[in-house]
């Protein structure tokens, strides 16, 4: 998706803006738009023009510069008068109800919506803060601020050279912020950038091609990942578990369902959940499992979904030995007809579709399972609930090969994001 | 030579001049009745198991691009003394069936009334072939075709005495010994006891490896205990003798302890023989199907069916051995069909027109005729190669007929039902019941997916054993094979004249087949350059390309249908049987229509896997079969 997105851009800025760039060499990026509206100050809105000159210089920095690192510029300049707007209207929660009450404020204040360019950009910023960075009605509300009609071209000069370039810009940022966030804009705001812009207009175009691509994108994942992940770790270890195995005959087994009790003694007892998986196929695996052969289990192995990382563990055995690989049909396997041709022929190279795989030697891989708990006496839990459908276990020695994985993954994961969202994962290391 | 007859055109004698060597009508069916004779004075101990491969047979030969025409031509027939014994069965049976047998009501109550079976066992249907000596009507296996043809009029009956004889008897007879005959044969014949055939497990039905009921050697050596249960087993809930297939130990010759399948007759009486209640069934709904377990049932040794863990090459060949028949039976229901809606199509009438009257109710009439004409060829020619002396291993043959006339027989029914229009749908008519009763034809006996792969695979087989120097060398670059290619690949391109000694100067079938018998000749000639490529490209690895077996095994059933239409016609005509126009007529219809089928497979099997459409076919099924779904979106989703 990411290199989609840079895909876009390009293409925003190459097919769509390559002539204006020429017209007018010293504009900005629209990112760097907004750094260059936190620098001035609201109501003078002439100092922004200049500001916007100077910006020229900057030009040459790296576009490649974090979203975290544009973050921190703007919190920084705290001083930038239309964040005070959004802090007066949450009073309190900062929620959608209290970011729309922002932006009303904003349009009631003055009819001519002066500043709109620059509190739009607040806005945009402001928006995961209220958590409505995902909500189509307020982005369509933000592009409401936009007084109508007023920058729409009247004739082709106007058309050719980009008319009303930093509105523009704005509508694009706009219309890119819902890109990132991967929000399809619907009819209303098709509707409202025609008033505003009018057709043929940059954010118009930019419309366009967001509609053009995003439905193409929509369904590309062939393995999605649900839009809202379940609370209740069971769950989520059901859908990660369910998503590794690939296999639709694969049971899914809650071996222990988490549990946070006072004993009698008022000490607090927590059990932590265990949740496996087991196709039939990796059943008869392992009944074949020769018992003297110890098996292993293995883990924690991290798995992504989305910002959320969760941690799995296996129970695999030694690879074959080559031997005991080859299976051999016997030849009075069918009633019907032969399952193989007693001839001294090959196949053709023509005929020959097979890729050469360069296929790694490993074990078969018997079970899967989540838990709430890395210890071994959780997963020895988990072993023995096996037990139940795979009698052959209680005879094969079980080693244990942890690694002290979690932690430090989390750890390192969390320092790097500054994120509000809590992953899943931490969450669930809390309530070891 | 031939007999002297008098034909009015001079062609005809040439015809009649047949290749020295091949063995005319006249002799032939002498000559069978002789050995038939001679066949019922042998110890019956004698008859070994039919191993296959004693004699090659004519579908075989197929795969080489040969035309064995001394197995097929001619049409083989049976004497006069013969028909004349026949035609007395026939009689008797056709008025107790249209007479006694109230098919409706067997379909309604899921059952055949006593009485209704008590009539069957009098005219001595229970043991069509079994020997006279033991009771049974002794039928050769032509004759018991003929009786097929009237018992499959009703569709429970038909298969009541097929699974007891075809089948449920059937090992006894080809494998017993002297003494399991005289023991359990009469019975048997005389209907008082019935048979059932025990293989099908719940595991899967072709798969030996599946099959869990075991059969335990007792201490002192004398008897097996046995244990598992069977399902499906038609007959099961009537059955005191059933045939049984358990796994047992045997330890092989180098003293390795080894699971293999031991055929045992268990009967009822033997004790701890229960069976769940019928099957509620789509069709043959009279015919009685159920589970049947043994527990702890104690089973002589004596009663082991050719030898312990022999009970593998003991079922191939019941199985092999009991599908022939299919094709008269088929043959015979779509006849009874044909009369019932043309009179029908006769008599109905719309905008002051007959039904029959209409080109696209014509045509229905024609298919039905053309069906029934080929399935019946193929059925008799495949009896009387069965009937021939020595041991003529006509699997891949009866496998053929199975096949073919499984199929035509619902294509059949479902048409015929289509001329009555709504009111073939109804309960009413027949209709309904004999396409539900003809559904199972494609499933038992072996799938008809399982056959094809049977007749492809030995065909192969066959020819691969013989090919294999020739495409070895080949490969290896042996200049003069390879020039032999180039040159018959040249000729094939400039449009070769095949000539396998089928039609023209010395030809064995008439000359009004001919053009019939160039395209049957033309195609055998592909065929076999065809499997030699096949061959080439795949080797061994074909077993696993069943898109490519497929076609392979329905060009080689076309080539034996068509064969088996052309060898019939000619003898019609020759003889001067009634309506032989009509015949060549039928037989020139199913040899075109076949012919461009063949051609459009062929085209097909020379293409790669890209081309012929099999890669997109497989990935479909694998996209398809990985979600366990119609993957595609609904018509009226959106994305915006």
């Amino acid at each position: 998706m990411n290199c989609v997105r840079k895909l876009l851009r390009a293409q925003g800025l190459s097919a769509g803006r390559g002539i204006l760039r020429q017209a007018a060499p010293g504009r900005a990026r629209p990112w760097l738009q907004g750094s260059s509206c936190a620098q001035c100050v609201w109501p003078v809105p002439v100092r922004c023009i200049r500001s916007s000159a100077a910006l020229s210089r900057s030009e040459l920095v790296p576009t490649a510069r974090g979203d975290k690192e544009k973050d921190r510029g703007f919190r920084d300049g705290s001083l930038v008068p239309f964040d005070e707007l959004f802090e007066r209207a949450h009073e309190g929660d900062r929620t959608k109800a209290a970011f729309s009450r922002a932006v009303e404020l904003f349009c009631q204040r003055d009819v001519r919506r002066r500043g709109h360019v620059e509190f739009i950009n607040a806005a945009l910023r402001k928006m995961p803060e209220f958590g409505v960075e995902r909500d189509l009605d307020v982005y369509n509300k933000i592009l409401d601020v936009f007084p109508k009609e007023v920058f729409v071209a009247r004739n082709f000069i106007q058309r050719m050279f980009n008319h009303y370039p930093r509105q523009q810009e704005c509508g694009i940022q706009v219309l890119e912020q819902m890109e990132n966030y991967g929000i399809m804009p619907n009819k209303q705001t098709k509707f409202l950038l025609l008033q505003i812009f009018g057709e043929k207009s940059h954010p118009v175009r930019k419309y366009q091609r967001l509609m053009y691509w995003f439905p193409k994108f929509k369904h590309v994942n062939p393995y999605p990942v649900p839009a809202a992940l379940p609370r209740d770790p069971v769950d989520l270890a059901r859908i990660s578990l369910q998503r590794i195995a690939a296999d639709l005959s694969a049971t899914v087994t809650v071996y222990q369902r988490p549990l946070t009790d006072i004993s009698d003694a008022g000490k607090e007892i927590t059990q932590p959940h265990i949740v496996g998986i087991q196709s039939p196929d990796q059943q008869e695996l392992l009944a074949r499992h020769n018992p003297a052969m110890p098996v292993f289990v293995e883990g924690p192995f991290p798995l992504w979904l989305k910002k959320t990382c969760v941690y799995y563990y296996i129970l695999r055995g030694e690879p074959l030995p080559p031997e005991e690989k080859e299976e051999v049909i016997d030849s009075e396997r069918n009633f019907y007809y032969p399952m193989h041709l007693d001839l001294d022929l090959d196949r053709d190279l023509w005929d020959d579709e097979e890729f050469y795989v360069d296929e790694v030697v490993e074990g078969p891989i018997f079970a899967m399972c989540m838990a709430g708990a890395g210890d071994q006496a959780t997963l020895a839990k988990w072993i023995l609930g096996l037990q139940q459908t795979n009698p052959i276990l209680s005879q094969t020695p079980v080693v244990f090969h942890l690694t002290p994985g979690p932690r430090e993954f989390q750890a390192a994961s969390d320092s790097e994001s500054g994120e509000e969202e809590i992953p899943q994962s931490w969450r669930m290391k809390q309530e070891l | 030579m031939a007999r002297p007859r008098r034909l009015s055109e001079a062609e005809a004698y040439r015809f009649l001049a047949l290749p020295s060597g091949a063995v005319t009508w006249s002799d032939m069916s002498g000559l069978s009745l002789l050995l038939r004779a001679a066949r019922a004075a042998f110890p019956a101990g004698a008859r070994q198991l039919r191993t296959g491969g004693l004699r090659s047979a004519y579908a075989k030969e197929l795969f080489l691009g040969k035309m064995g025409k001394e197995e097929v031509f001619p049409y083989p027939e049976i004497s006069n003394e013969e028909l004349e014994e026949i035609n007395q069965f026939v009689g008797p049976v056709e008025k107790f069936f249209s007479e006694e047998v109230d098919s409706k009501k067997i379909d309604q109550d899921a059952k055949i009334p006593p009485e209704t079976l008590k009539g069957l066992k009098n005219l001595g249907l229970f043991g069509m072939q079994i020997p006279e000596e033991y009771g049974g009507l002794g039928l050769s296996n032509t004759m018991y075709a003929r009786l097929g043809e009237i018992t499959s009029l009703d569709g429970s009956i038909a298969v009541t005495l097929a699974a007891h004889q075809a089948i449920g008897l059937k090992g006894i007879l080809i494998a017993g010994t002297d003494e399991q005959k005289a023991k359990y044969l009469p019975k048997l014949a005389s209907g008082e006891h019935i048979a059932a055939f025990c293989l099908t497990e719940p595991g899967s039905g072709s798969d030996a490896a599946s099959i869990q009921t075991r059969a335990t050697m007792s201490e002192d050596g004398k008897s097996f205990l046995l244990n598992g249960s069977k399902i499906w087993i038609s007959n099961g809930g009537l059955a005191d003798i059933f045939t049984v297939f358990a796994r047992t130990e045997f330890v092989d010759n180098d003293g390795a302890k080894k699971d293999k399948i031991t055929a045992l007759i268990v009967e009822r009486a033997f004790g701890g023989v229960t069976n769940g209640k019928p099957e509620d069934k789509l069709g043959i709904r009279g015919s009685n199907t159920c589970e049947v377990h043994f527990e702890n049932t104690k089973v002589p040794v004596e009663n082991v069916i050719g030898e312990v863990g022999g009970g593998f090459k003991v079922a191939m060949n019941i199985l092999n051995s009991g599908r022939f028949s299919m094709g008269s039976a088929s043959a015979g229901m779509i006849k009874k069909l044909i009369e019932m809606t043309a009179e029908y199509a006769c008599t109905r009438k719309q905008f002051n027109k007959k039904l029959s009257d209409f080109g696209l109710i014509q045509e229905k009439f024609t298919l039905l005729a053309v069906k029934a004409y080929v399935m019946e060829s193929m059925a008799y020619l495949t009896a009387g190669m069965m009937d021939r002396p020595g041991l003529p291993d006509c699997s891949v043959e009866a496998a053929m007929v199975k096949v073919f006339s499984s199929e035509g027989a619902w294509i059949c029914v479902s048409e015929a039902l289509q001329v009555l229009g709504g009111l073939g749908y109804m309960k009413d008519y027949p209709y309904e019941r004999y396409l539900r009763d003809s559904r199972i034809l494609l499933i038992f006996e072996g799938t008809n997916e399982i056959l094809r792969m049977y007749i492809a695979l030995t065909g192969m087989q066959y020819a691969g054993k013989i090919l294999t120097g020739k495409i070895k060398e080949m490969k290896k670059g042996n200049v003069g094979v390879l020039l032999e290619m180039f040159v018959n690949k040249f000729r094939d391109s400039m449009g070769r004249k095949v000539d396998l000694g089928l039609v023209g100067k010395d030809g064995v079938a008439h000359p009004s087949l001919e053009e019939s018998g160039k395209k049957l000749e033309e195609n055998i000639y592909y065929f076999g350059t065809t499997v030699e490529g096949l061959l080439r490209r795949f080797g061994k690895t074909i077993v696993d390309e069943q898109l490519v077996l497929k076609r392979v095994a329905d060009i080689s059933i076309n080539l034996y249908a068509m064969t088996a239409a052309i060898s019939r016609a000619s003898r019609s005509i020759s003889i001067g049987l009634r309506n032989h126009d009509h015949e060549v007529l039928l037989t020139n219809i199913f040899c075109t229509e076949a012919y461009f089928k063949n051609n459009y497979a062929m085209a097909e099997l020379e293409k790669y896997a890209a081309e012929n459409l099999d890669d997109s076919i497989k990935k479909v099924a694998q996209q398809v079969l990985e979600k366990r779904a119609y993957i595609c979106s609904h018509p009226l989703e959106r994305t915006f």
